[in-house]
């Protein structure tokens, strides 16, 4: 039996009354209560009181009579004073003090403190209160309150039509029409052609029209046009992630005026990595990794398949509407196309982890939790997180919306699905790398069977020694421990390591089998995360009632109240279904087609915040702020949009086109707004009328973006492989954060060894093995996200670590070692090894006086590099590990192999070459850190 | 004019306070664009006021990663002694696969004593400690949520389990800057291998990055690339430095309105100072041979740890606001009696070094202690391999943690758990109120300390707690 705790009432309350907050019908004696006059004191309890009441006490002390908590009804006056099952009355009606219910919610009597959760407590606010209006007589009233004309805008206030709230007093509240916007119809509004007066027709775009519209009411003008060579940098970069090539610059300004630049977009947009730059941002908000994160962070092994579906879709132009469809119900729609199974994986992309150690229906619940939020944010732009626990605070979301939604998300399990390998899939490494992992287990193994031999000769001889046959002739509890015995303690060390790395491995191992990383629908199947491949139960297995789901309070697995059915987002204009249900709105309550049913209703141009979220991220990758600036967020605490005519107008056109995405960038590249300067005509002018150019009076410039800074680099020097696709590969990074012990389980993660071979590991970023943690911290100090939660856009801190990467660091210096290599072997002098390298990292030629002040500085280093010649540094061929051992509370240290060490292919070095290269490579090393390079005009 | 702001802000601080080292984070720069008129931006590090009289100026967060069992060290349970290898049946439905299979009661393995004047008790490994017994406010009512340590960890280091969200650390430095802006506001001093879930145990999650934790490394480079390659000598890097900054001077005139250049081109000279000056902070060579020895340097079972422990009065001297110090390998499911002896004997003298050093300091009025694991460890265990293997699991419901100076309650021990440990039930807490109860020593009010993030005013404490008055002397 279990000790009995030393305050039994108190657990006796937390076990009746774990968070129970159940919506509950105050019957009002008067539909129309403006026509009454209400004293202040009921005004008081209309207001404070019985909102009070609802959200805190009537969830156990308001529901039918028979299920109410200590007999204590508290739905009118009468029995609020007379009290529950003690007998005495709990309020002394102008008297708090002597009142048990007031002394209940202050918490001082130990005895009995209501609520009894410590989250729900009455704060000092809500106490004070109460105790005024007992000490005012208690005063009850059932009318309903009606908002006071005195607050401002009160009659344009609106009422939204949703699923309902857990109390009246939520469900009936009021909005201001500019803070519920995003449910509101998608308008198609004029173009303000007028704004563009003086222009030829032939030369008006609509975007400029409405820009020009804000720009004249606050008499700012718009900036020249950029010049060529920002405007095709600027270009390549959103639409590929990539600098443009010296040639294609030098085309580009020679090339006729009118016809080039769209050209231009159109040639960007059928590059292959116009889809790797789509995939990057679209990870930004769906948090792809390579690895589950937690605990273990064991590899996902053919995680890689969503994230070059993404790049396909992209690069296909896949309609929006389709794509989102395909994401989250692919499986629904066609179980046979192995497209559509391995785009579910966007429904298992967030951390997610089972252990030993966790609670099954927690980690589930974290599943459902994850995925509704991740829903939410990505297609919607609604953080739904704060409806788990109550109804919206300030958005029209009730907390059973948020529930709805998890429900139709009730029947998904995980599973890996066998889905072959398709020829556009790019498998080319398998066979080399999974003959290395192989080779890694075989060798783990021998050290294995070594130990455990040993364990097996130190028990016979123990048995030998006590006299005994076998193990079955010792009692059970004479037995010696069998794990373990006879190893001395770094034996033991090495035991539990090296299970570790078999489970690692044999990870790694299922990468190279045709599986994706997706779900199916049915029963609760027990799936775990400590298993390498879970595949569909059989038919039989998969008996068993599909998980409902329950109003959790507070969110709690532990404290269903009411079963919900699912549903969608009931406030979207149209979509209330229990109150006008249509076969748009409404959710099947079968276990196939609910996912189907809501990704169509996101999917739809009726849904007023579909269209508007991505076509408003797709601004922001070329403006680098929205429209509205917090792409996840159109709610009410989220920003107003700066432009709402043009954000409608360019959300219909983005229907009207067939929800393409790539018709979107042309149509935004092409208008004068997108082309101009990021010089601003008047500066002080803009400064104080629009400091944050939200009216865009100018372009915006910006810093590249983590991946971008590294694939430049790689693309500039010659190195980067172009190669797409493929499982994660393992780039160099910073060789201490490599080899840095990562605790995980019970142990350490086997080291991190960048590939061999430079064409394997001077891929793009995006094809670089996402671990959750561990980073490389070159994308890290340069603000890539995390992968936890969902990223709607990238913050550009400065920040000294910055320098320390980009100045100090061994990419940097390897790039630049790599091109002016490179560029001495193309050029047959210093002035002109300076010109070529000017050219390829800021495209353009030195300034005569830059190119006087650089030869001098290549010269003097040339001298000094001649007088010092560089050390050879040899890479490490093992690591020494420390860790402190559970089993002894002692550091102990062993030594890992980096197996990958024979036959590494180190990237050129200042040892390789000549004295003039190095001097060139500190001059190379410089533009790659100027501002010129890092910011985008 | 905005721009000379920050230079004074940079290079005046700098100046005034002497030594340089590493800057303040190498981070007293400036935000490039703002997206918030959030006041704390203009200056991040810059030192503020608190919202009320503080009783703590700095912090130290001693943190045991693993779960220390409060049963062996503060929270003797003798009832176990009667219990011990008894059947133990647990009724709880929502419990881990872990609690599951046939599981037996476990007394300690240690002898407690009583110390000091206030006579609180201490495991017999803990001799230094118990010299400083009387500083010691040990608190027994608090109660995690998760018994996962990656989990646990995210929740006692930022409140969210699930990790993304700012450190403790973060959110002080958010509020009240630092005091010297040559070192960094928030400086953590990890194992050689950093703990489950990673860095994201110090991240500024959504707050910018100049609150971040910095992790000043024991082995290697202790900031990474704070130097060049092997081959770059610091001249060859001044003069590229030099030419870098002609290049976007230039720069910088072609462009006159865009702001960010500047703090950009300054934190390459940040840089470059603290690259000289940080080795010379952390050395720990030139502290009498008298506090090395008082820390445990030089002996094995004490050295990793007392020389972060002397670093972290070196840094809290110089003005840091937080330190956070891991010690590993608490996680005892089996052999407990040798792995928990010698994890205690790891700390021991350092801690309790630590804290007399302060005191002798005058600093340990003004500077908050703090000793917790993520989680506890249960009454009861599998016995997964014989009785002499015994150890315990997770517990989130009973733990122990102690504070020490920053006006906490001195000489007592606060709360309690059941008569076997295994959950609290005096004075019982929530994490949350743990946060809100450090925010208040360090005289920040938990709901004015906010910071706007998708649509709301995230706090510490993630939706609101309260102090626990308690432990306040």
């Amino acid at each position: 039996m279990r000790a009995l705790s030393s305050l039994p009432v108190r657990k006796f309350f937390c076990l009746i009354c774990v968070g129970m907050i159940i919506a509950i019908q105050f019957t009002p004696c008067s539909l129309y209560s403006e026509e009454t006059k209400l004293s202040s004191q009921e005004q008081f309890f209309l207001q404070k009181i019985r909102p009070l009441l609802e959200h805190k006490c009537l969830g156990c002390h308001g529901k039918t009579p028979d299920d109410i908590k200590g007999e204590y009804i508290m739905l009118n006056r009468e029995a609020l004073i007379k009290g529950g099952e003690s007998g005495a009355p709990a309020i002394v009606v102008g008297k708090p003090e002597q009142s048990p219910f007031w002394n209940a919610v202050t918490w001082k009597d130990e005895t009995i403190q209501m609520p009894p959760q410590e989250r729900n407590r009455l704060n000092a606010a809500e106490i004070a209160d109460l105790k005024q209006w007992i000490a005012d007589g208690a005063v009850w009233s059932d009318q309903k309150l009606i908002p006071q004309n005195s607050q401002a805008g009160s009659s344009a206030e609106i009422v939204m039509s949703t699923s309902g709230g857990q109390s009246p007093t939520w469900t009936s509240r009021t909005y201001q029409p500019e803070d519920i916007w995003a449910y509101q119809p998608i308008q198609r509004p004029a173009v303000p052609w007028e704004a563009l007066e003086g222009k030829h027709s032939g030369e008006r775009h609509p975007i400029d029209a409405f820009i020009q519209q804000k720009l004249n009411q606050k008499q700012l003008v718009s900036s020249k046009p950029a010049d060529r060579k920002s405007l095709i940098r600027r270009a390549t970069y959103d639409l590929t992630g990539l600098p443009p090539t010296v040639k294609q610059v030098d085309e580009f300004q020679n090339a006729d005026t009118k016809t080039a630049w769209p050209q231009l977009i159109k040639r960007l947009l059928q590059t292959p990595q116009y889809g790797e730059q789509m995939a990057q941002t679209w990870i930004d908000v769906v948090r792809y990794a390579d690895t589950s994160g937690f605990a273990n962070d064991y590899e996902r092994p053919n995680a890689w398949r969503y994230r070059d579906y993404l790049v396909r879709s992209f690069n296909a132009d896949k309609p929006y509407d389709r794509f989102i469809i395909e994401q989250l119900a692919g499986d629904e729609l066609d179980s046979e196309d192995p497209e559509m199974l391995i785009a579910t994986g966007f429904l298992r992309s967030g951390p997610w982890e089972h252990t030993g150690m966790s609670v099954a229906a927690v980690t589930r619940q974290l599943f459902l939790d994850d995925i509704t939020q991740s829903v939410g944010v990505s297609f919607l732009a609604h953080s739904f997180r704060c409806a788990r626990c109550h109804d919206h605070k300030f958005d029209p979301v009730p907390t059973r919306d948020y529930y709805r939604i998890q429900a139709v998300f009730a029947p998904v399990q995980f599973a890996d699905r066998k889905v072959p390998y398709q020829p556009y899939e790019n498998i080319a490494g398998f066979a080399e790398m999974k003959v290395r992992t192989e080779k890694l287990i075989q060798e783990t193994r021998e050290e294995q069977q070594r130990f455990k031999e040993k364990t097996d000769a130190a028990i016979a001889a123990w048995l030998k020694k006590e006299g005994y046959k076998n193990l079955k002739q010792v009692d059970a509890d004479k037995r010696p421990p069998l794990r373990w015995f006879g190893l001395t303690e770094l034996e033991k060390s090495l035991l539990k390591i090296n299970n570790k790395r078999i489970d690692y491995f044999e990870r790694e191992l299922k990468r190279y089998e045709p599986y994706a990383f997706s779900v199916y629908n049915g029963p609760p199947n027990h799936y775990q995360s400590t298993k390498a491949i879970n595949l569909i139960p059989d038919l039989k297995k998969q008996e068993g009632e599909l998980e409902q789901t329950f109003i959790l309070a507070g969110g709690a697995v532990t404290a269903p109240t009411e079963k919900v059915t699912p549903g969608v987002l009931s406030a979207v204009a149209g979509s209330n279904d229990l109150e006008e249900p249509n076969a748009w709105n409404t959710i099947p309550s079968a276990q196939e087609g609910r996912r189907l049913a809501l990704a169509r209703w996101i999917a739809s141009s009726n849904n007023t915040l579909t269209a508007r979220v991505i076509v408003n991220r797709i601004w922001q990758m070329h403006f680098g702020t929205g429209l509205v600036a917090t792409p996840n967020n159109f709610g009410q605490k989220g920003a107003k949009p700066s432009h709402p005519e043009l954000l409608d107008w360019l959300a219909t056109w983005f229907m009207d086109h067939g929800w393409s995405i790539k018709q979107l960038h042309q149509l935004i590249m092409t208008s004068d707004t997108y082309q101009q300067s990021s010089h601003p005509v008047n500066p002080e002018q803009v400064q104080t009328l629009d400091p944050k150019n939200q009216l865009l009076s100018h372009f915006p410039t910006r810093r590249m973006t983590a991946e971008q800074l590294r694939d430049s680099l790689l693309l500039i020097t010659n190195e980067l492989n172009p190669e797409r696709g493929g499982p994660g590969v393992f780039p160099e990074i910073n060789w201490e954060v490599a080899l840095q012990p990562r605790h995980i389980m019970g142990s350490v993660a086997p080291a991190y060894q960048p590939m061999p071979r430079p064409a394997q590991r001077n891929r793009r970023t995006l094809y670089a093995f996402r671990y959750r943690t561990l980073s490389d911290p070159l994308l890290e100090v340069f603000n890539r996200p995390g992968s936890e939660s969902s990223c709607e856009r990238r913050d550009e801190t400065t920040v000294t670590p910055q320098a320390f990467a980009l100045f100090n660091g061994q990419f940097t210096h390897d790039r630049a070692i790599a091109l002016a290599h490179k560029i001495r072997q193309e050029t047959n002098s210093k002035p002109a090894a300076i010109e070529q390298i000017f050219q390829t990292v800021v495209l353009r030629s030195p300034e005569p006086a830059e190119l006087a002040v650089t030869l001098k500085h290549v010269t003097e280093m040339q001298d000094y590099h001649r007088a010092h010649p560089p050390q050879k540094v040899s890479l490490p061929r093992e690591v020494k590990r420390e860790m402190i051992e559970e089993l002894t509370g002692e550091s102990f240290a062993w030594t890992e192999k980096l197996d990958l060490a024979d036959g590494y292919i180190q990237d050129l070095k200042p040892w390789d070459v000549d004295a003039e290269t190095r001097a060139l490579a500190e001059l190379c090393l410089v533009l790659m850190n100027s501002n010129e390079f890092v910011y985008l005009r | 004019m905005h721009r000379l702001q920050r230079r004074d802000f940079l290079y005046g601080m700098s100046a005034s306070l002497g030594t340089v080292a590493l800057n303040a984070l190498l981070q007293a720069e400036e935000k490039s664009a703002p997206k918030t008129p959030n006041p704390v931006l203009e200056k991040p590090l810059a030192p503020r006021d608190p919202h009320f009289k503080p009783r703590a100026k700095a912090c130290i967060f001693l943190f045991m990663e693993g779960g220390p069992s409060h049963i062996d060290t503060f929270d003797p349970k003798p009832a176990l002694e009667k219990l011990h290898l008894k059947e133990f049946v647990r009724e709880d439905k929502q419990v881990s696969a872990m609690a599951s299979g046939k599981r037996y009661y476990i007394k300690s393995p240690f002898q407690h004593r009583q110390a000091g004047e206030s006579g609180i008790s201490l495991c017999e490994h803990f001799s230094h400690l118990s010299e400083v017994a009387d500083e010691l406010c040990i608190y027994h009512g608090l109660q995690a949520e998760s018994i996962n340590h990656p989990t646990a960890c995210y929740h006692m280091n930022t409140g969210n389990r699930f990790g993304g969200d700012p450190a403790v650390g973060s959110w002080m430095t958010y509020g009240l800057g630092t005091e010297n802006q040559n070192l960094p506001a928030f400086i953590v001093l990890p194992e050689v291998a950093y703990p489950q879930g990673g860095s994201a145990n110090w991240s500024n999650g959504f707050l910018p990055a100049y609150f971040q934790g910095t992790a000043l490394r024991s082995h290697g480079s202790p900031i990474l690339d704070l130097n060049p390659p092997a081959h770059v000598t610091r001249e060859t890097q001044r003069k590229n430095l030099d030419l870098l900054a002609k290049l976007n001077q230039a720069d910088m005139q072609r462009h006159p309105h865009e702001e960010l250049l500047a703090a950009r081109m300054e934190s390459y000279e940040l840089a470059f100072r603290m690259q000289a000056q940080v080795p010379d902070i952390i050395n720990l060579d030139k502290e009498t041979r008298q506090t090395q020895e008082m820390y445990g340097l030089g002996q094995p079972e004490t050295d990793s740890f007392g020389r972060r422990c002397l670093l972290a009065r070196k840094l809290v001297e110089e003005g840091v606001r937080f330190v956070q110090i891991y010690a590993a390998g608490w996680d005892s499911h089996d052999y407990l009696e040798r792995s928990h002896k010698a994890r205690m004997q790891a700390v021991d003298k350092p801690v309790a070094a630590l804290l007399k050093d302060l005191k002798a300091r005058g600093l340990l009025d003004e500077t908050l202690v703090v000793w917790t694991g993520e989680f506890g460890r249960s009454p009861d265990n599998g016995i997964r391999s014989g009785r002499q293997a015994a150890g315990r699991d997770h517990n989130a419901k009973g733990m122990a943690l102690w504070m020490a100076g920053g006006g906490v309650k001195a000489g007592h021990r606060i709360g309690a758990t059941d008569e076997i440990g295994d959950h609290a039930v005096e004075v019982v807490n929530p994490i949350q109120n743990l946060h809100v109860t450090l925010e208040h020593i360090m005289g920040l009010d938990d709901n004015q300390l906010t910071y706007f993030h998708e649509g709301r005013f995230k706090v510490l404490s993630q939706t609101g707690g309260a102090v626990i008055k308690e432990l306040l002397g």
